[in-house]
Protein backbone atom coordinates (compact mmCIF):
# COMPACT_ATOMS: atom_id res chain seq x y z
CA UNK A 1 0.00 0.00 0.00
CA UNK A 2 1.12 3.70 -0.60
CA UNK A 3 1.77 6.15 1.68
CA UNK A 4 -1.18 8.69 2.45
CA UNK A 5 -1.13 11.99 1.11
CA UNK A 6 -0.08 14.24 3.42
CA UNK A 7 -3.07 15.73 5.14
CA UNK A 8 -5.27 13.24 4.53
CA UNK A 9 -6.86 11.71 7.75
CA UNK A 10 -4.63 8.42 7.47
CA UNK A 11 -1.59 10.61 7.81
CA UNK A 12 -3.09 12.40 10.54
CA UNK A 13 -3.78 8.79 12.61
CA UNK A 14 -7.29 8.42 11.88
CA UNK A 15 -7.89 4.56 11.74
CA UNK A 16 -10.95 2.62 10.04
CA UNK A 17 -12.12 0.70 12.83
CA UNK A 18 -15.24 -0.95 11.09
CA UNK A 19 -16.48 -2.00 7.44
CA UNK A 20 -19.00 -4.12 6.75
CA UNK A 21 -17.12 -5.32 3.30
CA UNK A 22 -13.82 -5.85 2.78
CA UNK A 23 -12.74 -6.95 -1.06
CA UNK A 24 -9.02 -7.31 -0.10
CA UNK A 25 -7.90 -4.96 -3.18
CA UNK A 26 -9.89 -2.45 -2.36
CA UNK A 27 -9.49 -1.98 1.37
CA UNK A 28 -11.43 0.59 4.05
CA UNK A 29 -8.13 2.64 4.24
CA UNK A 30 -8.55 3.82 1.16
CA UNK A 31 -11.25 6.13 2.32
CA UNK A 32 -9.00 8.03 4.47
CA UNK A 33 -5.22 7.93 2.17
CA UNK A 34 -6.83 11.73 0.45
CA UNK A 35 -6.70 9.88 -2.93
CA UNK A 36 -9.51 9.76 -5.15
CA UNK A 37 -8.52 7.06 -7.42
CA UNK A 38 -8.58 4.66 -4.78
CA UNK A 39 -11.89 3.75 -2.81
CA UNK A 40 -13.52 1.24 -0.75
CA UNK A 41 -15.89 -0.77 -2.29
CA UNK A 42 -18.92 -2.30 -0.83
CA UNK A 43 -19.59 -5.94 -1.96
CA UNK A 44 -23.51 -6.44 -1.77
CA UNK A 45 -26.23 -5.90 0.05
CA UNK A 46 -27.33 -2.12 2.06
CA UNK A 47 -27.16 -1.17 4.41
CA UNK A 48 -23.39 -0.63 4.62
CA UNK A 49 -21.37 1.16 7.13
CA UNK A 50 -18.20 2.40 8.31
CA UNK A 51 -16.50 3.90 11.49
CA UNK A 52 -13.69 6.12 11.54
CA UNK A 53 -11.85 6.43 14.77
CA UNK A 54 -9.01 9.85 15.15
CA UNK A 55 -6.91 10.01 18.08
CA UNK A 56 -7.39 13.16 19.25
CA UNK A 57 -10.65 14.96 19.01
CA UNK A 58 -11.35 16.22 15.99
CA UNK A 59 -13.46 19.72 15.32
CA UNK A 60 -15.48 19.27 11.81
CA UNK A 61 -16.57 22.16 9.77
CA UNK A 62 -16.91 20.68 6.87
CA UNK A 63 -16.93 17.16 5.09
CA UNK A 64 -16.24 16.23 1.77
CA UNK A 65 -17.49 12.80 0.41
CA UNK A 66 -16.13 11.75 -2.87
CA UNK A 67 -18.95 8.63 -3.47
CA UNK A 68 -20.15 6.66 -6.23
CA UNK A 69 -23.75 5.30 -6.86
CA UNK A 70 -24.99 6.07 -2.78
CA UNK A 71 -28.25 6.94 -2.92
CA UNK A 72 -29.45 7.55 0.92
CA UNK A 73 -26.73 8.13 3.68
CA UNK A 74 -26.25 9.44 7.32
CA UNK A 75 -23.13 10.95 8.73
CA UNK A 76 -23.01 10.29 12.88
CA UNK A 77 -20.45 11.56 15.14
CA UNK A 78 -19.34 9.56 18.88
CA UNK A 79 -17.84 12.09 21.13
CA UNK A 80 -17.22 8.92 23.75
CA UNK A 81 -13.69 7.31 24.26
CA UNK A 82 -15.14 3.93 22.47
CA UNK A 83 -16.97 4.32 19.28
CA UNK A 84 -20.63 4.07 20.68
CA UNK A 85 -23.85 6.45 21.28
CA UNK A 86 -23.24 7.76 17.86
CA UNK A 87 -25.55 11.37 17.51
CA UNK A 88 -26.72 12.47 13.69
CA UNK A 89 -24.49 15.16 12.07
CA UNK A 90 -27.10 15.62 9.72
CA UNK A 91 -30.58 14.42 8.62
CA UNK A 92 -30.84 11.09 6.15
CA UNK A 93 -30.13 12.51 2.45
CA UNK A 94 -30.74 11.48 -0.29
CA UNK A 95 -28.00 11.63 -3.57
CA UNK A 96 -28.72 11.64 -7.30
CA UNK A 97 -27.32 9.33 -10.02
CA UNK A 98 -23.91 10.30 -11.67
CA UNK A 99 -23.61 8.85 -14.42
CA UNK A 100 -19.61 7.67 -14.77
CA UNK A 101 -18.76 10.49 -12.09
CA UNK A 102 -17.71 10.79 -9.05
CA UNK A 103 -20.60 12.58 -6.63
CA UNK A 104 -18.32 15.02 -4.59
CA UNK A 105 -20.82 15.67 -1.64
CA UNK A 106 -20.19 18.82 1.17
CA UNK A 107 -21.45 18.10 4.09
CA UNK A 108 -21.30 22.18 6.49
CA UNK A 109 -22.13 21.61 9.90
CA UNK A 110 -21.28 23.95 12.72
CA UNK A 111 -17.83 23.43 13.91
CA UNK A 112 -18.57 20.27 16.26
CA UNK A 113 -16.12 17.74 17.95
CA UNK A 114 -15.83 13.93 17.29
CA UNK A 115 -13.76 11.09 18.31
CA UNK A 116 -15.34 8.84 16.13
CA UNK A 117 -17.25 9.21 13.07
CA UNK A 118 -19.68 6.85 11.47
CA UNK A 119 -21.46 6.96 7.71
CA UNK A 120 -24.26 4.94 7.15
CA UNK A 121 -25.33 3.94 3.11
CA UNK A 122 -28.57 2.62 3.44
CA UNK A 123 -29.59 2.54 -0.06
CA UNK A 124 -27.59 2.71 -3.36
CA UNK A 125 -28.40 3.37 -6.84
CA UNK A 126 -26.81 0.32 -7.87
CA UNK A 127 -26.21 -2.86 -6.15
CA UNK A 128 -22.72 -2.01 -5.39
CA UNK A 129 -21.07 1.37 -3.98
CA UNK A 130 -17.60 2.84 -3.67
CA UNK A 131 -16.43 5.32 -1.21
CA UNK A 132 -13.31 7.63 -2.54
CA UNK A 133 -12.17 9.71 -0.02
CA UNK A 134 -13.62 11.25 2.85
CA UNK A 135 -11.99 14.90 3.73
CA UNK A 136 -12.93 16.19 6.79
CA UNK A 137 -12.21 20.38 6.93
CA UNK A 138 -12.02 21.64 10.96
CA UNK B 1 -44.65 -25.68 2.59
CA UNK B 2 -42.75 -23.05 3.75
CA UNK B 3 -44.96 -20.25 5.97
CA UNK B 4 -44.12 -16.86 5.50
CA UNK B 5 -39.95 -16.57 4.93
CA UNK B 6 -37.03 -18.87 5.23
CA UNK B 7 -33.92 -17.68 5.64
CA UNK B 8 -30.76 -19.03 4.82
CA UNK B 9 -27.12 -18.49 3.52
CA UNK B 10 -25.06 -20.43 0.75
CA UNK B 11 -21.66 -19.73 -0.01
CA UNK B 12 -20.69 -20.24 -3.48
CA UNK B 13 -16.74 -20.00 -4.66
CA UNK B 14 -16.34 -18.50 -7.75
CA UNK B 15 -14.27 -20.54 -10.24
CA UNK B 16 -11.05 -19.24 -11.43
CA UNK B 17 -10.86 -16.53 -8.56
CA UNK B 18 -10.36 -16.62 -4.97
CA UNK B 19 -13.90 -15.27 -4.31
CA UNK B 20 -17.00 -16.44 -2.83
CA UNK B 21 -20.39 -15.28 -3.60
CA UNK B 22 -22.48 -15.44 0.11
CA UNK B 23 -26.48 -15.45 -0.61
CA UNK B 24 -28.34 -14.70 1.83
CA UNK B 25 -31.46 -16.30 0.32
CA UNK B 26 -35.25 -15.33 1.44
CA UNK B 27 -37.07 -18.98 0.74
CA UNK B 28 -40.88 -17.08 0.24
CA UNK B 29 -43.89 -18.67 0.45
CA UNK B 30 -45.46 -19.21 -2.99
CA UNK B 31 -49.05 -19.13 -1.63
CA UNK B 32 -51.16 -16.05 -1.69
CA UNK B 33 -52.08 -16.08 1.94
CA UNK B 34 -48.51 -14.89 2.92
CA UNK B 35 -47.81 -12.14 0.02
CA UNK B 36 -48.01 -9.48 2.10
CA UNK B 37 -45.84 -10.99 4.95
CA UNK B 38 -43.13 -12.35 2.59
CA UNK B 39 -42.57 -8.80 0.12
CA UNK B 40 -41.45 -7.15 3.27
CA UNK B 41 -38.19 -8.98 3.50
CA UNK B 42 -37.45 -8.31 0.06
CA UNK B 43 -35.67 -4.59 0.30
CA UNK B 44 -32.99 -4.31 -2.27
CA UNK B 45 -32.94 -7.45 -4.16
CA UNK B 46 -29.66 -8.75 -5.63
CA UNK B 47 -31.10 -11.55 -7.54
CA UNK B 48 -34.02 -12.99 -7.84
CA UNK B 49 -34.90 -17.18 -8.64
CA UNK B 50 -38.69 -18.02 -9.28
CA UNK B 51 -39.39 -21.30 -8.53
CA UNK B 52 -42.34 -22.81 -10.39
CA UNK B 53 -44.16 -26.71 -10.18
CA UNK B 54 -44.31 -28.50 -13.89
CA UNK B 55 -46.94 -30.38 -12.80
CA UNK B 56 -49.28 -28.15 -12.28
CA UNK B 57 -50.07 -25.06 -14.01
CA UNK B 58 -51.48 -22.33 -11.73
CA UNK B 59 -47.78 -22.49 -10.31
CA UNK B 60 -46.55 -21.56 -14.21
CA UNK B 61 -49.23 -18.87 -14.48
CA UNK B 62 -48.25 -17.54 -10.78
CA UNK B 63 -44.73 -16.67 -11.87
CA UNK B 64 -45.14 -13.71 -13.84
CA UNK B 65 -46.65 -11.81 -10.77
CA UNK B 66 -44.32 -13.11 -8.29
CA UNK B 67 -41.40 -11.97 -11.00
CA UNK B 68 -43.14 -8.47 -11.53
CA UNK B 69 -43.47 -7.80 -7.31
CA UNK B 70 -39.74 -8.76 -6.96
CA UNK B 71 -38.50 -6.19 -9.79
CA UNK B 72 -41.07 -3.42 -8.50
CA UNK B 73 -39.27 -3.15 -5.76
CA UNK B 74 -36.64 -1.34 -7.25
CA UNK B 75 -37.23 -0.73 -10.63
CA UNK B 76 -34.12 1.54 -11.50
CA UNK B 77 -32.08 -1.19 -10.45
CA UNK B 78 -31.79 -4.64 -12.64
CA UNK B 79 -31.37 -7.83 -10.66
CA UNK B 80 -30.00 -11.22 -12.50
CA UNK B 81 -32.72 -13.04 -12.69
CA UNK B 82 -33.46 -17.57 -13.42
CA UNK B 83 -36.51 -19.28 -13.44
CA UNK B 84 -36.36 -23.11 -12.08
CA UNK B 85 -39.08 -25.44 -13.54
CA UNK B 86 -39.40 -28.15 -10.49
CA UNK B 87 -40.56 -31.92 -9.68
CA UNK B 88 -39.20 -32.71 -13.06
CA UNK B 89 -39.05 -36.59 -11.51
CA UNK B 90 -43.00 -36.64 -12.06
CA UNK B 91 -42.38 -37.36 -15.47
CA UNK B 92 -46.36 -38.61 -16.18
CA UNK B 93 -47.58 -35.58 -14.85
CA UNK B 94 -45.65 -32.75 -16.43
CA UNK B 95 -48.32 -30.11 -17.59
CA UNK B 96 -46.45 -27.13 -18.22
CA UNK B 97 -43.01 -28.08 -21.30
CA UNK B 98 -39.80 -26.98 -21.31
CA UNK B 99 -40.35 -25.20 -24.71
CA UNK B 100 -43.20 -23.08 -23.02
CA UNK B 101 -41.13 -22.53 -20.00
CA UNK B 102 -38.08 -21.66 -21.91
CA UNK B 103 -40.47 -18.92 -23.64
CA UNK B 104 -41.43 -17.06 -21.00
CA UNK B 105 -38.04 -17.43 -19.39
CA UNK B 106 -36.67 -15.32 -22.48
CA UNK B 107 -39.10 -12.68 -22.03
CA UNK B 108 -38.50 -11.95 -18.63
CA UNK B 109 -34.47 -12.14 -18.93
CA UNK B 110 -34.39 -15.02 -17.27
CA UNK B 111 -32.07 -17.59 -18.06
CA UNK B 112 -34.15 -21.23 -17.62
CA UNK B 113 -33.41 -24.60 -15.55
CA UNK B 114 -35.34 -27.36 -14.59
CA UNK B 115 -34.45 -29.64 -11.40
CA UNK B 116 -36.02 -32.11 -9.57
CA UNK B 117 -35.36 -30.95 -5.41
CA UNK B 118 -36.55 -34.47 -4.07
CA UNK B 119 -34.30 -36.88 -6.53
CA UNK B 120 -31.80 -33.12 -6.04
CA UNK B 121 -30.77 -33.67 -9.51
CA UNK B 122 -29.75 -30.07 -10.98
CA UNK B 123 -30.65 -28.13 -7.93
CA UNK B 124 -27.09 -26.65 -7.50
CA UNK B 125 -26.85 -25.18 -11.29
CA UNK B 126 -29.37 -22.71 -10.76
CA UNK B 127 -27.45 -20.60 -8.02
CA UNK B 128 -24.05 -21.31 -9.80
CA UNK B 129 -25.66 -19.24 -12.41
CA UNK B 130 -27.05 -16.47 -10.02
CA UNK B 131 -23.90 -16.49 -7.99
CA UNK B 132 -21.67 -16.04 -11.14
CA UNK B 133 -23.77 -14.06 -12.69
CA UNK B 134 -23.22 -11.55 -9.97
CA UNK B 135 -19.93 -11.98 -9.35
CA UNK B 136 -19.83 -10.56 -13.70
CA UNK B 137 -21.81 -7.57 -12.43
CA UNK B 138 -19.49 -6.98 -9.32
CA UNK B 139 -16.23 -6.78 -11.53
CA UNK B 140 -17.53 -5.09 -13.88
CA UNK B 141 -18.74 -2.33 -11.63
CA UNK B 142 -15.30 -2.00 -9.73
CA UNK B 143 -13.98 -1.44 -14.03
CA UNK B 144 -16.27 1.66 -13.98
CA UNK B 145 -15.09 2.76 -10.01
CA UNK B 146 -11.35 2.40 -11.09
CA UNK B 147 -12.22 4.98 -14.09
CA UNK B 148 -13.76 7.42 -11.95
CA UNK B 149 -11.02 9.65 -10.44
Amino acid sequence: MKMPESGSLASEGAKVVLATSCDENHPPENIIDGRSETFWVSTGLFPQEFIISFPSPKTISTLHLDCYNVKRFLIERSTDTDPVDFKPLQDEKDLPVTDNQLMKEEVRVSNVQANHLRVSILSGHDHFVSIHRLHING
Amino acid sequence: MTVGVEMCTKNINIPDSRDTVEMFIFDSAGKELFADVVQKYWDDPSLVMVVFDVTNEMSFKACDKWLGRVMSKNPHISCPGVLVGNKTDLEGRRVISEQTARQFAEANSLEYFECSASKMKNVEQPFYFLANAYHKLYKEKLEVMKSLA
